[in-house]
C-alpha cells in the first residue's frame, strides 16, 4: 500500500506543481540569504559573502531541476508540451489534418465495426458459469426432427435422460430443443396476440448453465417430469421490458399460447440470451410441454424422435478424451437398448462405426457462426489492408511535411536537442493524430456496426446480437490505433531527424533536396497501388459470384410471387386439428378468387427454410432405408403458384384433396431418375415408415428439379405430398399475382382475415426477396469488399496526387529551365505522367501475383468462377491504371503551366 | 580547515539522523547541523539537500510545513515521520554493516 500513498503524493505534486516550485524557490532563496548573512557576521564583505554562499550552495538551476525531476513528472510535462505543439502544428495545415483524420477514422472505424461483429459471433464466451466446462454432443449441425439411425447431430429425449443418468464424466447434462419456436401468444388479460420466440429446454438447462433468475425462479427438474405436467415459463429480461414494461408483478401473470396457459415463474438475468448466439429467445418452457408448442412434436417419450441438442458440464477433473470415451460407450449402449431400434445387420454395422465427437460449448452454438465466420475473416483482412493503405497515405503526408520542417529540426539539433528527443516529439504528434482518428473511428463504428447488423439480418427483424461498445472492443481499437501510429509515424520521424546539419542549415529548400528521388515515398505509393489492386480483384470476384448466384436457375419462377406466413397457433389450432386443412383450403379458395391472383397455395416450405426428410421404400424395388428424401407438403395449386414445370404425368387436382382420396405424390426428376427403374416412375408406388408401407403412395407426376435449400446445391431428390394426406402445421402461403405488389398484398391479407379474423400474418414479402436472403452473406461480402476496394483506390489516388504535387512543386525550377530551353507543354506533361505510370506499373506488377496467391483464401467463397479469373484481374488492372492517370493528371497539368520566368525567379 | 565530501549514499542517513536529533528543522539548519556535529569535517554541497528532501517527502519519510524563523522569516520546516524513523534504523544498520566490512579489510594486516 506504500506505493499507492507515494503515487498519491506524486499526483498531488503534479496538481499543485506551481505551488511546489514556488515553495522550493523560496526555501532555497532563504538558505542563500542566511548563509550570506552568516558570512557577513563573520566579517566578510557583502559581495564576497554572496559569492561564498553561492559557491557552497552549488548550481541553483541544476538543483532546482533535480528536485523537480525527483517527483517523476518530467516525462509527463514534456508529453503535454509535445501534444500541444503537435496540435498547433496540425491546426496550421488543416487540409492535411482533415484528410489524415478522415482516412484514419474510416480505417479504424471499419476495423472496429467488423471486429465487433466477429467478437459477437465468433469470439465471445456465453455469460454463464464456467463456460469452458460446457461441451455439446455432436457438432450441432442439424436442426429439426429426424428418425435417422444412427444420428450424432440430434438426440431424442429418452436418450438425453439415459445419458444424464448413466454418464460418469459430467456433473450434469441438459437438453435444448434444436430450434426456436416463433409463435404468437398473448399475456393473459391482453386482447392482442404478440410474436413470441419460445425455446424448449430440459429442466436441468438453467442449473447446468449455472444461471440464476433475476426474479422468481428458473426452470428445474420438477418442471420436466411428466408430459404436459408443468405449464410454466421463464421470460427473458428483454421480453419483460418490451411486453410488460418491467411490471414488478410479472410473477403473477400468465401467458396464453394456443389453448394452454403458462404461469410465468421467473425472469432471466439481462445478459443471458440462451445458448445459441443470434437467437435470443423471449421465453423458456420445459420440454415436458413440447406438445403444446409449435411445431407440436410429440417426442417426449419417443426413442427415435431426435430433436435435441445435448449439453454436458464436464466434472472438474475430467478431460475431453475421457469424456468422449465415456459418451461413445454409452451412445452404443443406449441406442442398442431401445426396443424399437431397427437392428438389422446393416444398422448394427453403421452404429458400430459411428463416433460422437464432443464440441466445446464455451461460445455457445450459432448458425450465424457457420455462415459468417469465413466472410467476417475475409472482411477483417480487407479492412486491415484498407487501414494499411491509409497508414501509407499519412506516412507520405508526414514525410512531405517533415521535409518542409527540415530547417526547424536542423536548428533544434544544432542547439543541442538529442535526436531521440526529436523522434519522441514526432511520434507523440503521430500518436495524437492517431488517437483523434481512433476516437472518430469509434463514433463511426457505432453507426457502421448497426448498419452491418441490418445487412446480416436480411429479413424484417434485426438479428439479436449484442454489438454495443465494450471494453474488449475499445482495447482492440486502442491497440490498432497505437499500431497505426507506429506504422505511419516511425519512418517519417526517423527520416526527419536524420540530417546533414550544415547542408540543411545552409539552405532549407535548395534544388538539391528538391530533386531527391524520395525512394521511400515512392515505395509507399507503390505498395498502396499493389494493395488496392488486390482489393479490387477480390471485389470483382465477389461481385461476379453474387451475380452468378442471382442468375442461378432455381427451377421455379421467383418473379411475381408473394409469400407470407400464417401462424395457426395464434388461433389455438394444434397439429392434429381437423379444422386446419379446412382453413388452408378456405384461404386458398378465397385468395384465388381475388382479381390479379393467378394461383395460391399453402406449403410446408418454399426455399431455404430447412427441411423435413425421411426414409422411403419403393415397391418392388430392392431399396434400402438409407434413402433419405426431403418432403414438401403442399396445396393443390403449388406447382402453378411456384411456376414449376410438369415433365410427365399430372400435378395435383381437387380429386387428390378429398377426405378419402387415394394417396398420391408428385416427385422431382432427380428422384424419378435415381430411385425408380428407368422410365417407370409414373404409376409406381412407394411409402414411408418401413417396407410394409411401400405400396402406400402412387406417383402421379414428375416435375422439374428445383433448388430447395441453397442456390448452389446439386439437383436433389424431393417429393410433394398433398396436405390432406399429411395434415400438419403449415406456415408458408404463396400467391402468384399480376400487377402491383402492395395492392395484392393488402387484398390477400384482408381476404385471409375475412376467413379467420385473428390469424396472425407475418413476414409478407416476395419470393424473389426470400431467395435473395439465402445469399445475404455473399451479398454482404460483395458489397463491402466493393466499397472498401473503391475506398482503397480513392486513398491511393490521394497518395499519388499528393506525391506528384509535391514532386512537381520541388521541380518547378528544373521544369522552368527545361521550358526555357524549349520543351513544350506536352513534353512537360509527359515528363510527369511518365513517372506516375512507372509507379503504378510497378505497383500493378507486384499486385497481380499477390492477388493470384491470395486467391486460394477465398476460393470456396466463389461461385461459378475461379479465383484466377482473368476477366476480374483485367478489369481491376485497367481500372487501377485509369484512376491513377486521372489522379496524376492534375499535377501534370500544373507542371505544364509553369511560367519559365516565374519558375526561375522563385529560387 | 580540511573538509571531506560525504561518502556517497549517506546523505539520507545524515538528514534522517539530524532530524531525529533536532526535531523540526529547515534546510539551512539541517546543513549547519550536519557540519557542526561532524566538527566541520563533513561538508555537504548545501544545495544537494533539497533534491534529497524532495525525494524523502515522496517516500513519506519526512513531512514539511511552513513556519517562522527566529529572524521572523518564512521557512519550511521538516519533521521525521514514523516511516522516517524506521528508515533511519535501516540506513544505520546498513551503514554499520558496510563500515564494519571496510574496517575489517583495512585492519587485516
Amino acid at each position: 500500500m506504500d506505493w499507492l500513498k507515494e503515487l498519491g503524493r506524486r499526483i498531488e505534486m503534479l496538481l499543485h506543481r506551481r505551488q511546489f516550485s514556488a515553495d522550493l524557490d523560496e526555501e532555497m532563496q532563504l538558505h542563500l540569504e542566511l548563509r550570506k548573512q552568516e558570512q557577513m557576521e563573520r566579517g566578510m564583505a557583502p559581495n564576497k559573502a554572496h559569492s561564498t554562499a553561492r559557491r557552497r550552495f552549488g548550481n541553483v538551476t541544476g538543483i532546482k531541476e533535480k528536485s523537480h525531476m525527483s517527483w517523476g513528472w518530467d516525462w509527463f510535462e514534456q508529453l503535454m508540451q509535445d501534444v500541444s505543439y503537435g496540435v498547433r502544428g496540425m491546426l496550421r495545415s488543416p487540409g492535411l489534418t482533415i484528410v489524415a483524420l478522415l482516412s484514419l477514422a474510416l480505417g479504424i472505424g471499419a476495423n472496429t465495426a467488423i471486429f465487433s461483429l466477429m467478437d459477437a459471433v465468433m469470439l465471445r464466451s456465453l455469460p454463464v458459469k464456467d463456460p469452458g466446462q460446457l461441451v455439446l454432443l455432436g457438432d450441432g449441425s442439424e436442426i429439426g426432427i429426424t428418425d435417422d439411425f444412427p444420428n450424432t447431430a440430434l438426440y431424442s429425449y429418452p436418450f438425453y435422460r439415459q445419458m444424464q443418468k448413466k454418464n460418469a464424466v459430467f456433473s450434469d447434462v441438459a437438453a435444448v430443443f434444436s430450434m426456436r419456436s416463433d409463435l404468437h401468444g398473448s399475456v393473459e388479460g391482453h386482447s392482442e396476440t404478440e410474436p413470441m420466440a419460445v425455446q424448449l429446454v430440459s429442466g436441468s438447462y438453467f442449473p447446468v448453465l449455472g444461471v440464476h433468475a433475476m426474479m422468481g425462479r428458473t426452470l428445474t427438474e420438477e418442471d420436466d417430469q411428466t408430459k404436459d405436467g408443468s405449464p410454466v415459463a421463464v421470460v427473458s429480461y428483454t421480453w419483460w421490458t418490451r411486453s410488460l414494461a418491467r411490471d414488478p408483478d410479472v410473477l403473477h401473470k400468465k401467458l396464453r399460447i394456443g389453448s394452454t396457459l403458462f404461469t410465468i415463474v421467473g425472469v432471466a438475468p439481462a445478459e443471458f440470451f440462451g445458448t445459441k448466439v443470434g437467437e435470443s429467445p423471449d421465453i423458456w418452457i420445459p420440454l415436458s410441454m413440447q406438445k403444446e408448442i409449435p411445431p407440436y412434436f410429440d417426442a417426449y417419450s419417443d426413442n427415435f424422435g431426435e430433436t435435441l441438442d445435448v449439453i454436458g458440464r464436464l466434472k472438474p477433473d475430467v478431460n475431453m478424451a475421457q469424456a468422449t470415451a465415456n459418451v461413445n460407450l454409452l451412445y452404443q449402449q443406449i441406442l442398442r437398448g431401445f426396443p424399437n431400434a431397427h437392428m438389422d445387420q446393416k444398422s448394427l454395422e453403421a452404429l458400430k462405426n459411428t463416433h460422437v465427437a464432443l464440441t466445446p460449448m464455451a461460445k455457445g452454438l450459432s448458425d450465424l457462426r457457420g455462415q459468417y465466420s469465413e466472410p467476417l475473416k475475409i472482411l477483417m483482412g480487407v479492412v486491415g489492408l484498407v487501414l494499411l493503405i491509409a497508414c501509407a497515405n499519412i506516412a507520405n503526408l508526414l514525410l512531405a511535411r517533415s521535409t518542409a520542417r527540415a530547417r526547424e529540426f536542423a536548428v533544434r539539433q544544432a542547439l543541442g536537442a538529442r535526436r531521440s528527443r526529436l523522434i519522441r516529439q514526432l511520434l507523440t504528434e503521430s500518436l495524437t493524430l492517431a488517437l483523434a482518428g481512433g476516437a472518430l473511428g469509434v463514433a463511426f463504428a457505432v453507426g457502421a456496426t448497426h448498419f452491418l447488423l441490418r445487412m446480416i439480418s436480411g429479413g424484417t427483424e434485426t438479428v439479436p446480437l449484442d454489438v454495443s461498445i465494450n471494453i474488449r472492443l475499445l482495447l482492440f481499437t486502442l491497440g490498432i490505433t497505437l499500431i497505426t501510429a507506429l506504422l505511419f509515424g516511425t519512418i517519417p520521424a526517423l527520416r526527419a531527424t536524420q540530417l546533414d546539419l550544415t547542408e540543411s542549415l545552409k539552405d532549407g529548400r535548395g534544388p538539391a533536396s528538391g530533386a531527391t528521388k524520395s525512394p521511400l515515398a515512392r515505395a509507399l505509393v507503390i505498395s498502396q497501388v499493389a494493395f488496392s489492386l488486390v482489393l479490387l480483384v477480390g471485389a470483382g470476384l465477389f461481385l461476379r459470384t453474387l451475380i452468378n448466384l442471382d442468375n442461378v436457375n432455381t427451377g421455379f419462377n421467383k418473379e411475381n410471387v408473394l409469400r407470407l406466413q400464417t401462424d395457426t397457433s395464434s388461433i389455438g389450432y394444434k397439429d392434429d386439428d381437423p379444422r386446419m386443412t379446412q382453413l388452408y383450403q378456405q384461404i386458398e379458395d378465397r385468395v384465388r378468387a381475388l382479381p390479379g391472383v393467378r394461383a395460391a397455395s399453402y406449403s410446408s416450405f418454399t426455399f431455404d427454410e430447412g427441411s423435413w426428410s425421411g426414409s422411403i421404400w419403393v415397391e418392388g424395388f430392392n431399396n434400402n432405408k438409407d434413402v433419405n428424401v426431403p418432403h414438401n407438403v403442399v396445396g393443390a395449386d403449388y406447382f402453378a403458384t411456384m411456376g414449376i414445370p410438369l415433365l410427365a404425368g399430372r400435378t395435383f387436382g381437387p380429386q387428390d384433396f378429398g377426405t378419402n382420396s387415394p394417396k398420391v405424390a408428385v416427385i422431382s426428376e432427380t428422384m424419378a431418375r435415381t430411385m425408380f427403374p428407368k422410365g417407370s416412375a409414373i404409376g409406381s408406388h412407394y411409402g414411408m415408415d418401413g417396407p410394409k408401407h411401400s405400396g402406400d403412395v402412387e406417383v402421379i407426376g414428375i416435375v422439374k428439379d428445383t433448388k430447395f435449400q441453397h442456390l448452389d446445391e446439386a439437383p436433389t431428390t424431393l417429393d410433394y405430398l398433398p396436405y390432406t394426406e399429411h395434415p400438419m402445421y403449415l406456415e408458408d402461403f404463396e400467391v402468384r399475382y399480376t400487377g402491383d405488389f402492395s395492392a395484392i398484398s393488402s387484398a390477400v391479407q384482408t381476404a385471409i382475415h375475412g376467413v379467420s379474423p385473428n390469424l396472425q400474418i407475418s413476414d409478407v414479402t416476395t419470393l424473389e426477396e426470400q431467395v435473395g436472403r439465402s445469399i445475404t452473406s455473399q451479398r454482404l461480402v460483395a458489397q463491402l469488399s466493393t466499397f472498401f476496394g473503391l475506398l482503397a483506390v480513392f486513398l491511393s489516388c490521394i497518395g499519388i496526387y499528393g506525391l506528384m504535387s509535391y514532386v512537381v512543386s520541388r521541380r518547378t525550377n528544373e521544369i522552368g529551365i527545361r521550358m526555357a530551353l524549349g520543351a513544350g507543354r506536352s513534353n512537360v506533361r509527359w515528363l510527369v505522367m511518365r513517372e506516375i505510370l512507372q509507379l503504378v506499373a510497378v505497383g500493378v506488377a507486384i499486385g497481380i501475383p499477390v492477388a493470384l496467391a491470395g486467391g486460394h483464401w477465398i476460393a470456396n467463397m466463389l461461385y461459378g468462377l475461379k479465383a484466377t479469373d482473368p476477366m476480374s484481374l483485367a478489369v481491376a488492372v485497367v481500372a487501377m491504371l485509369l484512376v491513377a492517370v486521372v489522379a496524376g493528371y492534375l499535377p501534370a497539368r500544373r507542371a505544364s503551366r509553369v511560367e519559365p520566368m516565374v519558375a526561375l525567379r522563385c529560387q | 580547515m580540511n573538509r571531506d565530501e560525504i561518502p556517497p549514499g549517506t546523505l539520507y542517513l545524515l538528514i534522517l539522523k539530524t532530524l531525529a536529533l533536532g526535531g523540526e528543522l529547515h534546510g539551512y539548519e539541517i546543513a549547519d547541523a550536519i557540519q557542526r556535529t561532524s566538527d566541520d569535517v563533513l561538508q555537504v554541497e548545501e544545495g544537494s539537500l533539497y533534491p534529497a528532501l524532495q525525494r524523502m517527502l515522496i517516500k513519506g519519510w519526512v513531512t514539511a510545513k511552513w513556519g517562522t524563523t527566529a529572524g521572523n522569516r518564512r521557512a519550511r520546516y521538516y519533521q521525521l515521520t514514523a516511516a522516517g524513523r524506521k528508515q533511519l534504523t535501516v540506513e544505520v544498520a546498513q551503514f554499520e554493516r558496510v563500515i564494519g566490512a571496510i574496517t575489517q579489510v583495512i585492519q587485516t594486516a
